[in-house]
């Protein structure tokens, strides 16, 4: 999708109206924000061109109106790949030596978890605008220091939370807060996948370097790798934060091939304050539901990832006639012979869903690195014009803040097996996003 | 072959009876409406249902009228 078409999904869907008071990080999108950078350019420096650092490269290839002027990686082989994009740009294996770089004026980190904190705050005290990837941090700790870092130097930081771009999740949670499902009084998300999470590895002396979502010393495996995502829809739907986390998490199948420590198989509940809950349950062993992502209402349900709308409202029942002509058919057809069931499972049902925009484009979740059409592309190019204006979007911290705060609370339940809440002293201010 | 006259009086006769299934055909309409609580424009809206409804007992009623008959004709021989 490019720029122009994801404006005329916008303009679609009245986004100049009601979707730019419900997600005022989107004002960037807008045709008036973009005159107001046209003909400038924005100076990047990649820090860590592995998968991810190079799936952003390929979307920023296509955007005039940047150029990557440095590149970080202490890995080789990943600094190569990186540089036949841009072999005019600097090559660091440190990344201070790039936040020392004048020329650069901000830097997209993709570097593994554990790195992200201190990579971040380097960065932005070295007056770069930043775009980290998700998650923000490591720790609950480290993410409030990254946070009030921001806070104290007014800078610019985007954190690789790509649903907040994406279309289809715009969409559906503007119909959301119209009152389309009625009530919120559920969220299920889950991601299965049936493969191992490895990346090949050279020579086994790199097997940390690369594995390193495997690793709890570098990562928090599924919770921050995948949950961190999906997180963001209770809070978005039932605009509120919830109140307090459970979870349970173990190594059931993949411990033959490494000596991984982080979870294969995840589950937690999530609670809000009315006492609706928000289940994330991830399964690495089994693929058969793959990526889902679901708002359940009094009145329908609404699939994030598919884009559809599922009403619980009975269909129109059809005249009078019509119905004595049911209620005879079904005397005649119903088998008089045996009493009738007292209970009947109650399987999922049938009815067909109506999607809620034209030209969905559904992302199967099973890429680790990333995927077309999955609001990636957007949220680096509001990053871009953030970089050029300076300015920092409404909310969009916030929300990046808080997806990362819960899924570390949920493998910190699940470590501890017990039901946790978030501290005060992690509370920064964030007001839920609602209908005006 | 043998002309079928059907007399004037013939015909009266089987108008008034399909008169009256299409009177009951709207009875069973009424019925309807008020058993499912369905709005009251379906007397005129579902006329269609009616008048089909009304064929079907005509035809119905012929069945029993030509049995009637038969039954009759075979009494009357012995």
């Amino acid at each position: 999708m490019n720029r122009k078409e994801f404006l005329s999904d916008f303009g679609r869907m009245g986004f100049a109206g009601v979707a730019l008071s419900l997600f005022p990080w989107l004002e960037s999108c807008t045709e008036k924000a973009q005159q107001e950078v046209s003909g400038e350019r924005a100076r990047i420096g990649i820090i860590g061109t592995g998968s991810r650092g190079l799936f952003h490269i390929q979307h920023l290839v296509q955007m005039p109106n940047v150029e990557v002027v440095a590149l970080c990686d202490n890995y080789r082989p990943h600094l190569e790949d990186a540089a036949q994009y841009y072999p005019e740009a600097k090559q660091y294996d440190d990344y201070r030596r790039l936040l020392d770089d004048k020329s650069v004026q901000g830097v997209i980190i993709t570097t593994p978890l554990y790195l992200h904190a201190r990579m971040t705050i380097d960065a932005l005290r070295a007056g770069k605008r930043v775009f980290c990837e998700k998650s923000m941090a490591y720790t609950l700790d480290e993410a409030l220091e990254v946070y009030n870092c921001r806070k104290e130097l007014g800078a610019v930081l985007f954190i690789g939370q790509q649903r907040l771009f994406d279309p289809k999740y715009i969409k559906a949670m503007q119909l959301i807060h119209e009152g389309l499902i009625g009530d919120v009084v559920g969220v299920r998300n889950y991601w299965y996948r049936n493969n191992n999470w490895r990346r090949e590895v050279p020579s086994p002396e790199l097997e940390r370097h690369i594995n390193w979502r495997l690793y709890s010393e570098y990562s928090r495996g599924l919770m921050t790798e995948l949950a961190c995502h999906q997180l963001q829809n209770g809070s978005w739907a039932m605009g509120m934060l919830p109140e307090q986390v459970m979870g349970s998490g173990h190594l059931v199948y993949w411990t033959k091939e490494d000596e991984r420590d982080v979870y294969d198989t995840v589950s937690a509940i999530f609670t809000y304050p009315n006492g609706v809950n928000m289940t994330f349950e991830s399964i690495i062993s089994n693929k058969h539901f793959g990526m889902g992502e679901q708002i359940l209402g009094t009145k329908g349900t609404i699939d994030l990832v598919t884009a559809m709308h599922y009403t619980d409202e009975a269909a129109p029942k059809g005249s009078g006639m019509d119905q004595l002509i049911a209620q005879i058919e079904s005397g005649i057809m119903s088998n008089s012979v045996f009493a009738g069931t007292s209970w009947a499972a109650e399987t999922a049902t049938l009815a067909p869903g109506m999607p809620i925009m034209p030209n969905v484009k559904v992302v199967s979740g099973e890429s680790s690195v990333g995927a077309e059409a999955d609001g990636s592309k957007e949220l680096l190019e509001a990053f871009i014009h953030a970089v050029i204006t300076g300015k920092q979007p409404e909310k969009v911290l916030e929300e990046s803040y808080y997806a990362t705060q819960f899924a570390l609370l949920a493998d910190k339940a699940m470590h501890e097996n017990a039901i946790l809440r978030l501290d005060d002293k992690y509370k920064v201010p964030y007001e839920p996003l609602r209908m005006k | 072959m043998k002309d079928i006259v059907i007399t004037k009086a013939i015909q009266k006769r089987e108008f008034f009876i399909w008169l009256a299934c299409f009177v009951v055909a709207n009875i069973v309409n009424v019925a309807s409406i008020v058993k499912f609580q369905t709005p009251w424009h379906e007397i005129f809206t579902q006329l269609g249902y009616v008048v089909v409804l009304s064929i079907l007992l005509y035809g119905l009623v012929a069945v029993v009228r030509i049995a009637w008959h038969l039954f009759a004709r075979v009494l009357s021989k012995k």
